[in-house]
């Protein structure tokens, strides 16, 4: 059971990296929405994945 | 490339440059709370010092592991077990750990100290609260900083929440982040979460440890009703409701509770249930977590002075005296947990000779002559087999 739960966490944990790379991905390289205020909404929401990943928050 | 792609390539740089110096900025002081430790200073009468993990391996090398302080007077008699910090963000509940800890003396008996019950939530601050991190504490020594934590463990410890948490072994459904809460995991399972160990660990110390008293240090809102207040599991309910009394008639005024037989998970439902000790909870007054307070600052968790909440208070909207002038200061929340302590240990004692426990520590009054830094011992002088870090 608490092997289990660390396999659940640490796939959580990826998926956050994951998350991560696709917002830094979609920052430079998207087809939509190519606007500023979008630059700084898919710049803010990294920090929350960063931190995590981290292990700061 | 063309100009206008240099330029937008160079918003985005600029974008993500300042998130990461958001980021830092943010995760220097997140990193600060989740590593700073508090010192604490244990009386000489210290037999033993033990970390949580003793009692469920696999809580070793995690932020669920803590200290647990033995004080043994050698002379035969019943154990009591006081714990604090099962709600870091209700920060007069570990002090009071603290200041018994350090400053307890113990005639006949045992007595158990748990300063904190979840260190990892010690890590962490209440999210969306806008909490400071710290509160200080000044002592003849220096200025102490102590943390201000969270009501659930840190989800760096403990992640995913379940979409509903069930209690063990009742099967009741509860709010998803309380299976980060060690006032609704009792009484755990060695093999459940983070907290449901936690808790599972401190069960077991109740039940291996024979404690005929068990005390969890709380503190509550002004405006819910579950203030200033013991709340007591069936078989302790009796020395609770003397000791009420005693307080109210000499010292502060203090209810007394019977706790529901059906609200699972809570320390003075589970302990009584799981083990044959008497369980207690206690609570104070702390405007720091009520819902119509002004600034959240550092000092209105130690003074506890609110303008919201005094005109709350003349529109009779709090459980509880409460006025501006004198706030509810950190002095007279611990002041009150010790006392409260004392005389429900009094009333065991009375009623059961045979588990009598003689052990004094720093008094309400004391408390509020002297406050709580008089009773903080200085680290650097201390002895060092004395000193730990929490």
């Amino acid at each position: 059971m608490v092997f289990l739960q660390n396999v659940i966490y640490y796939i959580y944990m990826a998926f956050a990296a994951i998350s991560g790379f696709f917002l830094v991905k979609q920052l430079f390289k998207r087809e939509k929405h190519k606007g500023i205020v979008n630059d700084i909404i898919y710049a803010y929401c990294i920090i929350p994945f960063l931190l995590r990943i981290l292990q700061i928050k | 490339m063309s100009l206008k792609m240099e330029k937008s390539l160079l918003v985005k740089i600029i974008a993500l440059v300042c998130a990461l110096v958001l980021a830092c900025l943010a995760g220097i002081e997140f990193y600060d709370h989740r590593h700073t430790k508090e010192t604490v200073v244990a009386a000489e009468g210290l037999t033993e010092m033990h970390m949580l993990s003793e009692w469920v391996p696999s809580l070793k090398g995690t932020f669920g592991d803590t200290p647990v302080f033995f004080f043994d007077s050698g002379v035969e008699g019943g154990t009591i077990l006081y714990v604090g910090g099962t709600h870091p963000y209700e920060p007069a509940a570990s002090l009071s750990a603290y200041v018994l800890l350090e400053n307890i003396k113990v005639e006949k008996g045992r007595a158990i100290v748990i300063p904190q019950a979840n260190r990892s939530a010690t890590t962490t601050g209440m999210l969306g609260n806008a909490y400071p991190s710290f509160y200080e504490v000044e002592t003849d020594w220096g200025t102490v900083k102590f943390k201000n934590g969270d009501r659930w463990a840190n989800p760096l410890d403990s992640w995913p929440d379940p979409f509903t948490y069930v209690h063990y072994p009742s099967n009741v459904s509860l709010t998803y982040q309380d299976i980060r809460n060690v006032n609704r995991c009792y009484p755990g399972r060695p093999d459940g979460s983070l907290i449901e160990r936690v808790c599972f660990g401190i069960m077991e110390i109740i039940r291996n440890e024979k404690v005929d008293m068990a005390i969890d240090s709380h503190e509550a809102a002004v405006m819910y009703p579950v203030v200033e207040t013991y709340v007591a599991h069936d078989r302790a309910l009796d020395m609770a409701m003397m000791a009420s009394m005693s307080l109210s008639a000499e010292k502060f005024y203090m209810k007394c509770e019977a706790s529901p037989k059906n609200l699972r998970g809570l320390s003075h439902r589970e302990w009584g249930d799981f083990s044959d000790t008497l369980a207690v909870l206690m609570e104070t007054p702390q405007p720091f977590t009520d819902w119509i307070v002004g600034p959240m600052t550092p000092t209105l968790q130690t003074e506890g002075k609110d303008e919201f909440l005094d005109t709350a208070a003349k529109h009779g909207l709090t459980y509880v005296d409460y006025n501006d002038d004198f706030g509810s200061p950190i002095r007279y929340r611990v002041g009150r947990h010790l006392s409260g302590a004392q005389e429900v240990i009094s009333w065991m004692n009375q009623m059961m000779p045979e588990k009598e426990v003689l052990v004094s520590w720093p008094t309400y009054e004391e408390l509020m002559e002297k406050d709580c830094g008089y009773f903080l011992h200085d680290p650097a002088k201390a002895d060092p087999s004395r000193v730990f870090d929490i």
